[in-house]
């Protein structure tokens, strides 16, 4: 292919337009900006909270204070002003939420594609939490789910009704002073979903949270919180959006899962904030800490993500295989464009005897972007027998974009192994030369050759994310062909 | 190999301690020694005796190639950089690290593509036994406009009691894309399949550990052709054995 082809096509992905950019025009209250005591105190009369989640707030903020941003991230973060940020925006509406959806905001679901009044062809099998800013607006198909047992509502709510399983459950798997964003979070987290399955109860449907941010100069927080009892199942998917703004958004969530004896749990996130123009103005600031916990025997926990959006991410979906014989996955699709950068991975701590874990990465950078993987694989003392295996793999389109791989492997136990490998390549013209003497073009050929790169991936996702990932993947890849 | 036979005095010679080589002067005997007519492209060996950086520059068309080999009984913490500043050339790197006791070893490799074109290659093998902590942090660092370059890096590690430990990170940086590089890193234990077959064969436990350990070896040191040397690693791993009863 000759030169000025291949510069039209890299200059065709780097003008991709982000499509969920727009901004929904709803009344909505905010809080003044900043980050003190008082705000967070207003936080809490707001949300109407009980006094012992103030106290925590008040604990997190406290630990909070002392804490040193992170800068060991293969990132160049810009300086985040925490005091210049909104920390509660939510949506205005006089009578009792969530009874009445706005018909804005129904919009704004609808246009996200998102089946929140439970009438598209997938209400049937995904109930939804919707978050838009601070606030959860609706969750979908709760009554059938309360028949067995199964919680899913807002974190709010939970609070409310279920007080003692948040209490129980809260910071168990993150605790408070964990890291620098997971405490600014404890401190002033405002909304998110709270999910209990409990034991021996096979989740009837897919359970599904929706992340929206929408007001200006606001940062979003949320909060999710997942129990498996023994026995029981659960597939869980998430998804993430935001406008176009020139400034920088910063979104901290924390993911909590607690998983117990047999129980088995697939965490999938499709994220897609706005990543910022071609230029690298603007997107959102994506720090989030997720983990979860192989609590009894055998327990299952799997997490399968497929990343697009964010200026910055800084994510690290962890396991702590704490239960004899547990096992966890690690699936991961990072995608990065223009000037966006991810440093991403996993961290599995095998602490009980014969726990399997397994990481399969796979990193696609173009553009100016910077993509990292970053992983830790400890096998304790006592983790006999125990089993690790990851394969991270990089792709690179364009030859002003970095790739990189920053495994940790550490073995405390002789029994234990370990293997890891890692790849860095571009799409070789011998396998383009093949398709195209088979009669794809170009542009099919790429399609073809990522899809089947990030295959293994895609297909661990539920079959309605697959389709949504897919698509996401095509629209920021087309044609790239380095 | 047989402990007890007799070796060319010029081999003695050859097998230069760690802590006396210069650093200029080792990566020009190293160079030398591929350059050189007749010499059968030999490595340039290093015994690790103390810890003390080293540094490689290499040039277009040039070729390096240096293992290093830290036996028992040896603490050391040894940072290797090369910088390859043109085209054509060639890297091999290797290191043996067999560690008892309390031995702390500790590789810090950086190897820096600077320029396009070349080939770089590692290969780590360590076994810890012991309550030794051996350490291996390699990295690949590949220039934006260094395109076409070649690296491989791989680590391989057993673990042969309780108490011993390994901590390994590889680590690629890429910032050009037409390039091909990778790394792989093992932790793991002997093969117990492999030892039931050969005590299945009338070999005794200990021996079978012992070639278990030479196999695991033998990629590092295949080319060093000298026999001296590869004697006292065999008798290092036997040590090894002897130590641990593992």
């Amino acid at each position: 292919m000759d030169r000025r082809e291949e510069d039209k096509i890299i200059e065709g992905i780097t003008s991709q337009e982000y499509k969920e950019g727009f901004v929904t025009d709803i009344r909505q209250d905010f809080i003044p900006k900043g980050l003190n005591e008082d705000i967070i105190r207003t936080i809490s009369t707001l949300k109407q909270e009980p006094d012992w989640l103030l106290e925590f707030r008040l604990d997190a903020f406290r630990k909070w204070q002392k804490m040193k941003m992170p800068t060991w991230g293969h990132l160049n973060l810009p300086v985040i002003d925490f005091q210049d940020i909104i920390y509660y925006a939510a949506p205005k509406n006089d009578s009792e939420r969530p009874k009445e959806i706005d018909p804005k905001l129904e919009e704004t679901f609808e246009k996200l594609g998102i089946p929140v009044r439970e009438r598209e062809a997938l209400a049937g099998v995904v109930a939804v939490d919707a978050v838009f800013d601070s606030v959860s607006v609706a969750t979908t198909f709760r009554a059938s789910l309360a028949e067995k047992g199964i919680i899913f509502c807002s974190f709010s709510e939970a609070v409310k009704e279920h007080p003692d399983l948040v209490r129980k459950y809260l910071a168990s798997v993150v605790p408070v002073g964990d890291n620098f964003y997971a405490a600014l979070n404890s401190a002033v987290f405002s909304d998110g979903s709270f999910c209990y399955i409990p034991k021996g109860v096979k989740c009837p449907m897919d359970l599904s949270s929706y992340f929206r941010i929408n007001a200006a100069g606001t940062g979003q927080f949320e909060r999710t919180l997942i129990v498996a009892e023994e026995g029981s199942s659960l597939s869980y998917m998430e998804g993430c959006t935001a406008p176009m703004r020139d400034e920088n958004q910063l979104h901290a969530a924390v993911v909590e899962i607690v998983v117990e004896k047999d129980a088995d749990v697939r965490y999938s996130t499709v994220q897609n904030w706005y990543p910022g123009d071609a230029q690298g103005r603007g997107g959102i600031l994506n720090l989030v800490t997720k983990r979860g916990i192989c609590k009894g025997n055998g327990a299952h926990l799997s997490w399968t993500q497929v990343e697009t959006g964010s200026a910055i991410t800084w994510k690290y979906p962890s396991t702590i295989l704490k239960g004899d014989y547990s096992t966890s996955e690690f699936y991961s699709v990072a995608v990065t464009n223009n000037y966006q950068q991810a440093d991403t991975g996993t961290k599995m701590i095998h602490i009980g005897r014969g726990t399997k874990s397994r990481i399969v990465s796979k990193g696609i950078s173009a553009g100016h972007s910077e993509n990292s993987y970053r992983g830790l694989v400890r096998m304790n003392p006592g983790a006999i027998g125990a089993r690790n295996y990851s394969q991270c793999d990089s792709l690179l389109i364009g030859s002003k974009c970095g790739a990189h791989t920053f495994p940790d492997i550490q073995s405390l136990n002789p029994t234990a192994i370990v293997e890891h490998e890692a790849t860095t390549s571009k799409i070789s013209d011998e396998q383009l030369f093949y398709c195209n003497q088979r009669g794809l073009d170009a542009e099919d050929a790429v399609g073809l050759i990522v899809n089947g790169y990030a295959h293994e991936v895609l297909s661990r996702l539920p079959m309605e994310f697959a389709v949504e990932a897919t698509k996401l993947l095509q629209v920021s890849l087309e044609g790239s062909i380095g | 190999m047989d402990s007890n036979s007799s070796n060319p005095a010029g081999a003695a010679a050859e097998l230069r301690p760690y802590s006396a080589a210069a650093s200029p002067e080792l990566c020009r005997r190293a160079k030398r020694e591929w350059t050189r007519p007749g010499s059968g492209g030999r490595p340039a060996v290093v015994l690790v005796e103390s810890s003390r950086p080293e540094n490689f520059v290499v040039g277009a068309g040039e070729r390096l190639d240096v293992t290093f080999v830290v036996l028992p009984g040896i603490s050391a913490e040894i940072p290797v950089t090369v910088d390859i500043t043109g085209p054509g050339a060639t890297v091999d790197l290797k290191g043996l690290y067999l560690s008892s006791g309390k031995d702390q070893v500790t590789f810090n490799i950086a190897m820096n593509h600077h320029a396009g074109g070349s080939i770089s290659r590692q290969l780590f093998n360590g076994l810890a036994s012991g309550e030794a902590k051996c350490s291996f942090f390699g990295k690949i660092i590949v220039a934006q406009d260094a395109q076409k370059t070649e690296a491989y890096q791989e680590n391989h590690n057993i673990v042969l009691s309780d108490e011993a430990l390994v901590n390994t990170k590889p680590q690629l940086e890429i910032y050009a894309d037409d390039v091909k590089c990778s790394h792989g890193a093992t932790v793991g234990k002997l093969n117990e399949d492999e030892r039931f077959y050969m005590r299945s064969r009338g070999i005794p436990e200990e021996e079978a550990k012992v070639l278990q350990m030479i196999s695991f070896v033998a990629p590092v040191i295949a080319g060093l052709d000298d026999e001296i040397l590869t004697t006292r690693i065999e008798n290092a791993i036997r040590s090894l054995v002897g130590n641990n009863n593992v």
